[in-house]
């Protein structure tokens, strides 16, 4: 009898319930901490708010800058922009956005205490902004203390809010409501849960640049927030999930062999490298520095540690990145010719050296230190705490270390945001102590050059000096991989990691 | 049980919850990170930002006037805004706070479930298969990671089966009005039956993972407080009077038995609160020791010093509790 009871209240608890008719769920790692666009610093909180907030800008799936808000800007000198406001724009309360909300939400993510007393922790990602200027209700002018020229490259960082919305429910208001231009709209923020929204009607249609232009697909969007990695693979595979966010290279096997789902890849926007201390021996002499290069077996290591998931490069720039130069040559792996190349610099015996490295990538650090070894270059890996090692490949510190694993984040795919920090003259981010004046040059005048295709040329023969001098072992541009239903049409990964559901549909 | 003990009892906390304030924030200071560090993560950020963030976060203050404010804070119930949340640390922790007391609770519950008659049938049945099979498992329910047990669970059940939700607390088609906030009891309060259904579905497996160990614990404190109770000479003297050996047993000996178990159970619940952090990773469950261990990461002071205060009130309120249980259950003792 009471088996039966247990039988019937199973079969009750496990009654599948009513799907909604075009849910489309993603299995995310962390809820917004806070639904104000300009009150957080957070990747993921953006990357959710991004469905309902649109930006002035955005990028298309080739990671190209297009308008979104804006119909079309211009650079009218090198510290001034000009951006013309679309006037068919509604927020999902029905009020009209205008350029006097623009320079609203500019004026609050730039000025000192603009957020009821607080500043923005998103300031600096706008630049050196001197003032927002409302040119007519459609256009506004972003003048700023010196050039910049990633402002374009990063205003698809910042969501439009409307002006009289936040003044009528303050700071504290807007970190729980939403009052976007975006594809859907809010229905509810379960907290550490989820985060509902469903489709805004009156949306209109999102950058002309990429199709289709019109209505969000699905009815709804839910952001599922699963922080464990295991059970967001179990969650796709149990076709709970549509999209699973950041999967682990570990899962992808198990992912391609269901019959519901497949691996997503796609370039990330951070380039790891190795930098060599140009500044002493050995790594003063370019030949040994080649020698480095020849030395290590990259596609090995991108095989077997990080189970292909990253691509090689033979220079600072992500292939998706504004001025990539495809053309770099590569340094093929070759320990006899590293060798060679130890022997003419005066070390027939090879090197003694050390490899830098924090905690977190201690492991593929000695997958590099080893292959090294192999080719007479003897590394021995140290591991530091974060900021004790960056404190010694500080550019104005001693400069005592031979070799440092790191990397660069370059959010806004443009040089300006990674070149020039990690190799133009001391520089902030220029651990290798690297100084080429024909490279600064190129920097400085690409800075302020408003001519796109000739700032590209700058910056890629600045990339073929930079391949030859190679103040790096030049290693590789790690991949985001997301697992996803095959029940998903639409979509694509993007590389600056958000995920856009305006184009995703589901069957 | 007198009002004076009561009353000394409440002051005891005084010193307990100032105590924990000065080691929780002596370790906050003392860790290395720098919450404004960790938030610009990255290298798009001026030294400016870093200043007006360090304002904001208060961090710009010297360690005793900021150990002073936090506590002037505390006193009033106000814990600040979150470093990284931007809204009251109040806030954030009243959002969280129902869902762990919810799982807690259905734990609790399903550990007395499965120690209770557990305990008591391998202290009957003193040496036999089940009696050893029983002291085995209790061992293995102690030892199992529950990070680990919970995904275990998660892969017959919720991936092959599809059986019970992989992760989460609610059901998107279920919306329930709060009234105590927690989801199971509000659906059957409202009449929601199927509501109800569906966040016991939802509730079942991380209640088990998080239940598996305090059951363990629970089931070795009954199985010895039980073998204690038969040896005595009232258990004797029921069975001498010719009472049938269920009535002795439910009504002489588990009775008494039961008093230690509920008393560790009271405290248990203190690391059933720990353990939450770990199964609510794992089942993505939206409760406070996810948020603890997200916000200890990333250096949010406020917040992690308002969770660890409310922790240890809570751990004194259960170990108050439990005393004045013990009383209740034993008339011998006195608070």
């Amino acid at each position: 009898m009471s088996r039966l009871k247990t039988a019937l209240l199973l079969a009750a608890l496990t009654l599948p319930t009513m799907a909604h008719a075009k849910d489309l769920t993603v299995g995310f790692t962390l809820d917004a901490l806070n639904l104000d666009p300009a009150n957080h610093r957070v990747r993921q909180t953006e990357t959710i708010l991004r469905n309902m907030y649109d930006g002035v800008l955005t990028r298309d799936s080739q990671m190209k800058v297009v308008p979104e808000l804006a119909e079309s800007w211009t650079q009218v000198d090198p510290t001034t922009w000009e951006f013309k406001i679309r006037k068919d724009v509604l927020f999902h309360d029905g009020t009209k956005m205008t350029g006097e909300d623009i320079k609203f939400t500019f004026d609050r993510l730039t000025r000192d205490g603009a957020m009821d007393g607080q500043t923005s922790p998103r300031k600096d990602l706008v630049g050196p902004v001197k003032e927002i200027v409302l040119v007519d209700p459609y256009t506004v002018r972003f003048v700023l203390k010196e050039p910049w020229p990633i402002l374009p490259a990063m205003l698809p960082f910042q969501e439009v809010v409307s002006k009289a919305f936040v003044e009528k429910v303050g700071t504290a208001g807007l970190a729980t409501q939403v009052n976007g231009t975006g594809p859907f709209k809010l229905v509810e923020w379960r907290k550490g849960d989820s985060i509902i929204m469903e489709r805004f009607d009156k949306y209109y249609g999102g950058s002309p640049a990429i199709p289709p232009v019109g209505k969000a697909c699905v009815d709804r969007v839910i952001f599922k927030m699963i922080p464990e990695n295991a059970s967001r693979t179990a969650a796709l595979l149990a076709g709970e999930v549509d999209i699973a966010a950041e999967l682990p290279a570990s899962d992808m096997k198990r992912i391609e062999a269901s019959q519901n789902a497949k691996v997503m890849k796609v370039n990330g926007t951070r380039t790891f490298f190795v930098a060599l201390n140009t500044t002493k021996k050995p790594f003063d002499d370019p030949r040994v520095r080649k020698a480095a290069n020849h030395a290590l077996d990259k596609k090995l290591v991108i095989d077997r540690v990080l189970l292909g998931t990253a691509v090689p490069l033979n220079g600072v720039m992500s292939p998706d990145a504004f001025g990539y130069n495809p053309d770099l040559p590569e340094y093929k792996y070759d320990p006899a010719q590293a060798k060679k190349l130890l022997a003419d610099a005066g070390y027939p015996n090879g090197i003694d050296v050390t490899l830098d490295v924090e905690g977190p990538f201690k492991e593929i650090a000695e997958a590099v230190g080893s292959l090294l070894t192999k080719a007479n270059i003897r590394t021995t890996v140290t591991v530091g705490e974060g900021s004790t090692i960056r404190a010694k490949w500080a550019p104005k510190g001693e400069k005592k270390g031979d070799m440092y694993f790191t990397s660069w984040g370059n959010g806004s795919l443009d040089p300006a945001d990674i070149f020039v920090p990690t190799l133009r003259t001391g520089d902030r981010g220029n651990s290798a102590f690297y100084s080429n004046p024909e490279v600064d040059k190129l920097l400085d005048a690409a800075n302020t050059e408003l001519d796109q295709a000739k700032r590209a040329a700058m910056y890629k023969s600045a990339q073929a000096m930079v391949n030859a001098d190679a103040p790096w072992i030049f290693l590789w541009l790690p991949q985001d991989i997301y697992g996803v239903s095959k029940r998903l049409s639409g979509w694509q990964p993007s590389a600056d990691s958000k995920i856009n559901l305006h184009d995703a549909c589901v069957n | 049980m007198k009002a004076s003990a009561v009353a000394y009892r409440l002051l005891q906390l005084v010193p307990v919850l100032l105590g924990v304030s000065v080691i929780v924030f002596l370790m906050m200071w003392l860790t290395p990170g720098d919450p404004v560090e960790v938030m610009l993560a990255g290298q798009q950020a001026t030294a400016e930002q870093a200043a007006s963030l360090r304002h904001d976060m208060g961090l710009d203050q010297p360690p005793l006037q900021r150990f002073a404010v936090f506590l002037g804070n505390a006193l009033t119930g106000n814990f600040g805004l979150s470093f990284f949340h931007r809204r009251p640390v109040a806030d954030v922790i009243a959002e969280r706070l129902p869902a762990t007391i919810e799982l807690t609770l259905a734990a609790l519950v399903i550990a007395l479930l499965i120690a209770i008659p557990l305990g008591v049938v391998a202290a009957v049945k003193r040496g036999s298969l089940f009696d050893r099979l029983a002291t085995v498992g209790s061992l293995f329910g102690v030892s199992l990671p529950g990070f680990w047990f919970g995904i275990l669970l998660l892969i017959p059940f919720s991936v092959n089966l599809k059986l019970l939700p992989v992760s989460g607390r609610s059901s998107l088609s279920c919306e329930v009005a709060p009234i105590t906030h927690l989801l199971v009891l509000d659906s059957l309060l409202r009449g929601q039956l199927a509501c109800a259904g569906e966040a016991l579905r939802f509730l079942t497996l991380p209640a088990i993972t998080l239940a598996l160990p305090t059951a363990a614990v629970l089931m070795r404190v009954m199985r010895a407080s039980m073998l204690e109770v038969l040896r005595s000479d009232y258990v004797a003297f029921a069975e001498a009077k010719g009472l049938s050996p269920r009535r002795v047993l439910l009504r002489h000996a588990l009775k008494n038995a039961l008093a230690p178990t509920v008393t560790v159970a009271a405290i248990e619940t203190g690391s059933l609160l720990g353990g939450n952090m770990v199964v609510e990773t794992v089942f993505g469950w939206p409760g406070l020791g996810r948020l603890v261990v997200e916000s200890i990461f990333v250096r949010n002071y406020p917040l992690v010093q308002a969770a660890v205060l409310l922790y240890a009130v809570t751990y004194v309120l259960l170990n108050f509790a439990a005393d004045i249980l013990y009383t209740r259950l034993n008339p011998k003792v006195e608070l």
